[in-house]
């Protein structure tokens, strides 16, 4: 039991040693991890973002015409990758991935998908100043029959590379480069 | 001293016994009282043992701090019993969205059917599925009449099996993008990095 030992004592006096009564703080830890145990998640569930690209509302002002922007159509094949950067219709650059997938029972990885993205965007990313606050396109094309964990293996390996972007209230935060988006045939 | 007075003698001396009594006899001739009682067992050791509690308190402090730290108050997030969610490294954090879940069989919106997966799979194309497409406008036109002073957010989580076609993964996308919801989030199981640090 935890005590307080101050020497001394004897002489017929009461003891000067004191003894803590330790039982109510160890009910207290005990009844807070209960507490903790019984409301833990265990599972930690997360989100990959997408977008549809929706048109918003019409612009009645009159715009100005401006050249379009690069985007980056991923197109997913049976034994490769291929990464086509377009400007409007105009094919700027082209390269294609092996597709070697590390998987590990319900976890499949693009590691060299990963590496070859980030490296075309460093090239040909339109969107990489931190103070500029639009992201990169990216266009998936996959087949109808590819199942869902290899589609996202893909979207995890589009968002594997991030880059440093100002925030309104000040702070640098590290986004990723690219906004994913369905090719819908 | 003749020889019978020597007998009679022996039988008199309690030592001359060839048994004797069973007992403790090791230091009996020590005259000293406190020796007596530690051979005799009368000195014994006090039976009240205090317990040392310093490692069971700190064991316990321990495992508090452990799960306060790991503690979550966004509380847990259902996530349909026939859907197997995928794993990803790159991920957000979990937002309040319409919960769109898309298994083998079915689509559900927070739980109430919204159609058939069999249905798309059949038809073979990418298709608005109308079901949903009412059920997430309506859902839609409940936020905003709720909140009218706000833009809507147009944010849907689609929690999708690892097994589910990439055909109807697209058409409930775009469903979801015609009702109003171009924001999608697909939910998957968060996978720490196998490097610990950042992309990028």
């Amino acid at each position: 039991m935890g005590g307080v030992d101050v020497g001394g004592g004897g002489g017929g006096k009461r003891a000067v040693n004191a003894e803590i009564n330790m039982i109510p703080f160890i009910d207290l830890l005990m009844v807070t991890i209960a507490f903790l145990l019984i409301t833990a998640v265990w599972v930690t569930n997360s989100r990959m973002n997408a977008n549809a690209q929706v048109p918003g509302p019409p612009n009645t002002e009159p715009t100005e015409v401006t050249t379009p922007e690069k985007i980056l159509h991923l197109h997913i094949e049976e034994f490769e990758f291929k990464l086509v950067w377009q400007q409007g219709s105009t094919v700027v650059a082209e390269d294609k991935v092996p597709k070697q997938e590390q998987t590990d029972k319900e976890f499949v990885k693009f590691g060299d998908l990963a590496v070859k993205i980030a490296e075309q965007w460093q090239q040909h990313g339109g969107h990489q100043d931190p103070s500029d606050q639009k992201t990169d396109q990216c266009v998936v094309h996959a087949d109808n029959k590819l199942p869902f964990r290899e589609l996202v293996g893909v979207l995890d390996a589009i968002y594997d590379k991030k880059r440093e972007q100002n925030q309104a209230d000040g702070t640098i935060k590290n986004v990723p480069v690219f906004n994913m988006s369905f090719s819908i045939r | 001293m003749s020889d019978h007075a020597k007998v009679i003698k022996k039988h008199h001396d309690h030592h001359a016994h060839a048994i004797a009594k069973p007992g403790k006899r090791l230091m009996h001739h020590v005259p000293l009282a406190f020796v007596l009682k530690k051979v005799l067992g009368h000195g014994g050791r006090n039976v009240n043992t205090a317990l040392n509690l310093t490692s069971y308190i700190d064991f316990l402090l321990v495992t508090v701090i452990f799960l306060l730290m790991s503690f979550s108050a966004g509380g847990e997030i259902t996530v349909d019993k026939s859907i197997t969610l995928p794993n990803a490294e790159n991920v957000e954090d979990v937002i309040e969205a319409p919960m769109v879940a898309v298994n083998g069989q079915s689509v559900m919106v927070d739980g109430t059917p919204a159609g058939n997966t069999r249905a798309i799979r059949d038809a073979g194309k990418v298709q608005k599925v109308d079901e949903l497409f009412e059920l997430l406008k309506r859902k839609k036109e409940l936020w905003s009449s709720f909140h009218p002073d706000k833009a809507f957010p147009g944010v849907a989580i689609l929690q999708v099996d690892v097994d589910v076609e990439a055909l109807v993964v697209k058409s409930v996308f775009q469903t979801a993008a015609f009702a109003g919801y171009p924001n999608i989030s697909f939910m998957v199981r968060k996978r720490a990095k196998a490097g610990g640090g950042e992309g990028g």
